[in-house]
């Protein structure tokens, strides 16, 4: 007996093809999968340490998917924001329509006194617009009214002020006939000094608004934060209701015609200055909405092609799937006819029976 | 030459034909024994000018059977590692479909999918600052993460634990073939002693050594008188003369930071730091590895995270100028008063959880993620909405910002000292899987040498049927031709005896 590189044992023969063919076996039940999901089977085990590379790919996506559904909710509030800054500037408009044709001689007071009540009225109703339940002019305190009804009752704490200047001034009311006796001139300089010293600063933020001066900010891409709203602290807010109030508590009242007439022009003066500070904010919340849908575009392209480089990592070729597939069959068809002929290869088979 | 002298020829020739006919039937009868080595009659003339079978020897190649040891052992190495890794990469293993999902939330469990879940809520929060349900989706995703860096401790301590139990079995076993190994080894030296056939206590003594190659690396070498001596594969003595003592005290409960027992022979350890020689293959090897550093380094990083992320959403005193020391915030471990260092985070990942003053489920309350002083809700100097602003977003924005911000690491656990919470979790990913791919592909690439090697030495050592058959044919001539001369000779005599 010799023992030659060509000597092969049958426990090798038998077996030598019961290897390729678990493996094959494997092979396939793997490529199977991978084709019906598009997926590698074992992702972590393919990416190996680009593992944590495809799931900052991946977290980039999920918080591009977070901040596009935030900036839908932010352009809903700056829409109603800006829906209800037309609403006042329409009202600015008609009250100083009505006050450029208004003269003393030709209309009575009570013209003037209607025209600011429901401009006034208008305006705290457009002011504490609400998108959800959230107060659009609150600034960050968006949970509380911005601004309180002025004829509510019992006496909003913002009339009663306005009464007790009017008083402190000229110790009448404007209702008393006594107030006829007011000189234009000393109520131009009431209406400049102890009237406006109401509607601003600390008496502003005690009698007039519960809004917080700061305003909302919110991320609309990644990094890229923004002041998401305005605030009824703002000028605009002031001076229309400086203006609107001034008309509502003094043109229906016992002033003499000149007086009035100092009231009318020093109010649209004040409903002007607002315009233009109405202009201002608007501006600012446009330019706002036009940074949200731009960083929306921005944003969506680049989840396409984030999405691109998490593909290349985590999908398989279909193609080259089902050509391996197709081989690995053929691989294993082969295997089993070989494992049938190897079985009669055999010399006992050959051998005549004695 | 006289005529019973051919008698004596004839009847040696049936007794060397029939010792050879035994060893045929005997490798025909183990063609299908695994590592069975085939046996050669050796035939020598005698006195008479007959044959006689001498000796039975079996064909063997130690050089083959050595390259079958080796790369069984290391094989059942990385098999051992590339199981344990599996199970943990099981923890982490979410990516399989996430980008299929629709919606921003990843998928599966791990804690990197957690915390970009938690970014999301918090960024979704600082949307609607005023939304309670927006604050109680943002404390439920920091609870998800908490958890699943918990059951990422619980997966360590429980590969651990298996990979403990698995060396006591090792050593069971290895300490059983060693004393079967002693049996069959004296039958060796015995048998050489007394001339007798050793070829079968030899296959048994070679399958005990592949047997034991797959739980401990070893090296043989056999001495002159026959006997073999084992030594690991780092050079301690396991088996000379007399099988040494393999002794292992299991741990049955492993946590965070406790270190098992190490495996010892004669009172030598041969796996963990304090090893001089350490084993470097065999199933025993691999659960050491697994048990001693690639799962604590696992756990070390699951820690790291967790005392980042306590850190990262601790809160500060509030007052001008501050007086008190920070607190954790959101996140904290039950009884924590202070922050945790960077270097010393051991048990964080197993007990981090939410605050249950944020936790509305435990009576907290989920706005004070919003507001600040979760870590002391009635101390107003941490917290961080004075003034109870529903739409108050700065606290939110800084959370956010913290997830994200550069922070530093122990660089102990092997992923640098300084990275943000989500690169320093995506890299802690990254290095499992990369472990896990690496083992994996060891482990296919030494079974298929093992394979490779066990049928190289199937080849040179076992039986061909064929081979043998012929040979059983020769044998079936020499018996029919001997028997012939028998016959021959005997009427020889016959014609003699007539005659006279």
């Amino acid at each position: 007996m010799t023992m030659t590189a060509n000597f092969v044992s049958s426990q090798f023969l038998t077996n030598s093809m019961i290897l390729p063919i678990t493996q094959a076996q494997s092979t396939l039940t793997t490529a199977m999968t991978e084709e019906s999901t598009g997926q590698y089977a074992d992702l972590g085990l393919q990416l190996g340490d680009q593992s944590g590379y495809e799931l900052s790919l991946k977290e980039q996506v999920s918080l591009i998917q977070t901040l596009t559904s935030g900036n839908s909710l932010v352009s809903t509030n700056l829409a109603t924001a800006q829906n209800a800054l037309s609403a006042i500037g329409a009202s600015a408009q008609t009250a100083m329509s009505a006050l450029t044709v208004w003269t003393p001689s030709a209309n009575s007071g009570a013209t003037l006194q209607t025209t600011g009540q429901s401009a006034l009225q208008a305006l705290i109703a457009s002011t504490n617009a609400t998108s959800g339940d959230e107060y659009v002019f609150g600034g960050i305190n968006s949970a509380v009214a911005p601004v309180t009804d002025y004829y509510s009752t019992p006496t909003s704490a913002a009339k009663t002020a306005v009464d007790q200047a009017f008083q402190t001034a000229f110790g009448v009311l404007p209702s008393d006939l006594a107030a006829a006796s007011i000189s234009a001139s000393a109520m131009q300089s009431f209406l400049a000094g102890p009237f406006a010293a109401l509607f601003s600063g600390a008496a502003w933020t005690s009698d007039w608004s519960s809004a917080s001066s700061t305003n909302t900010s919110a991320e609309i891409a990644p990094g890229q934060t923004v002041a998401s709203s305005t605030n009824a602290n703002e000028p605009v807010f002031q001076d229309l209701a400086q203006a609107y109030t001034m008309l509502s508590e003094f043109g229906g009242s016992q002033l003499s015609g000149a007086a009035q007439q100092a009231v009318a022009s020093a109010a649209s003066s004040l409903i002007t200055q607002g315009q233009d500070s109405l202009t201002n904010v608007q501006a600012a919340l446009g330019a706002t909405q036009s940074a949200v849908t731009d960083a929306n575009n921005s944003m969506s392209s680049q989840s396409t092609i984030l999405q691109k480089q998490i593909d290349a990592l985590d999908n398989i070729d279909p193609n080259a799937t089902a050509a391996q597939i197709n081989s690995l069959t053929n691989q294993i068809q082969m295997a089993y006819e070989l494992t049938a002929r190897l079985q009669q290869m055999n010399l006992a088979q050959y051998l005549p029976v004695p | 030459m006289s005529l019973s002298a051919a008698f004596n020829i004839i009847s040696s020739s049936f007794a060397a034909n029939s010792a050879q006919t035994a060893v045929v039937s005997n490798n025909i009868a183990n063609v299908n024994t695994p590592g069975y080595s085939r046996q050669i009659a050796n035939l020598v003339t005698n006195s008479f000018g007959g044959a006689d079978v001498v000796s039975v020897t079996r064909e063997a190649n130690a050089a083959l059977a050595d390259q079958v040891s080796t790369s069984t052992a290391q094989a059942a190495a990385q098999q051992a590692i590339a199981d344990g890794l599996a199970t943990l990469a099981q923890t982490v293993s979410d990516s399989s479909s996430a980008s299929t999902t629709s919606g921003a939330d990843q998928n599966g469990a791990s804690p990197s999918a957690m915390l970009t879940n938690l970014q999301s809520a918090l960024t979704t929060h600082e949307t609607s600052p005023s939304s309670s349900s927006a604050a109680d989706a943002a404390v439920t995703a920091a609870q998800n993460l908490a958890s699943s860096l918990n059951r990422g401790s619980a997966a360590v301590a429980n590969v651990r634990e298996q990979a403990d139990q698995n060396m006591a079995s090792s050593v069971a076993t290895i300490n059983s073939l060693l004393s079967q190994f002693t049996a069959a080894n004296n039958a060796v030296v015995t048998g050489l002693q007394a001339g007798t056939s050793v070829a079968s206590a030899e296959d048994q003594r070679d399958s005990i050594v592949t047997q034991l190659s797959h739980e401990i690396g070893v090296s043989t070498v056999t001495a002159g008188n026959g006997s073999m001596s084992i030594y690991t594969d780092s050079g301690v003595t396991l088996f000379q003369d007399t099988a040494r003592a393999v002794s292992f005290t299991p741990t049955p409960t492993l946590v965070d930071g406790q270190s098992g027992s190490p495996v010892t022979v004669d009172g030598v350890p041969i796996t963990g730091p304090n090893s001089p020689m350490p084993l470097q293959s065999g199933a025993l090897a691999g659960y050491a590895a697994l048990r001693d550093s690639l799962a604590p380094q696992y756990q070390a990083q699951l820690d790291q995270i967790a005392g980042g992320l306590i850190n990262a959403f601790a809160e500060s005193d509030q007052s001008t100028p501050p007086t008190l020391p920070p607190l954790p915030g959101l996140f904290t471990t039950p009884g924590a008063t202070s922050l945790p260092s960077t270097a010393a985070t051991t048990g964080l990942g197993a007990a981090i959880e939410v605050n249950p003053n944020a936790d509305p489920s435990q009576g907290g309350d989920a706005t004070l993620l919003r507001d600040g002083g979760i870590s002391n809700p009635g101390n107003p100097a941490y917290t961080y909405n004075s003034t109870g602003a529903a739409s108050y977003t700065s606290r939110l924005q800084q959370l956010v910002g913290a997830i994200g911000a550069t922070q530093s690491f122990d660089p102990s656990a092997g992923l640098g000292s300084s990275a943000s919470l989500t690169d320093y979790t995506n890299a802690s990913v990254s290095w499992l899987q990369a472990e896990n791919q690496q083992a994996s592909n060891a482990s296919s690439y030494q079974s298929a040498l093992a394979t490779q090697a066990t049928s190289a030495l199937s080849n040179a050592t076992g039986v061909n049927l064929d081979a043998e058959m012929t040979n059983m044919l020769n044998l079936e001539n020499s018996y029919a031709s001997s028997a012939k001369l028998l016959t021959t000779v005997n009427s020889m005599f016959s014609a003699l005896l007539n005659a006279a």
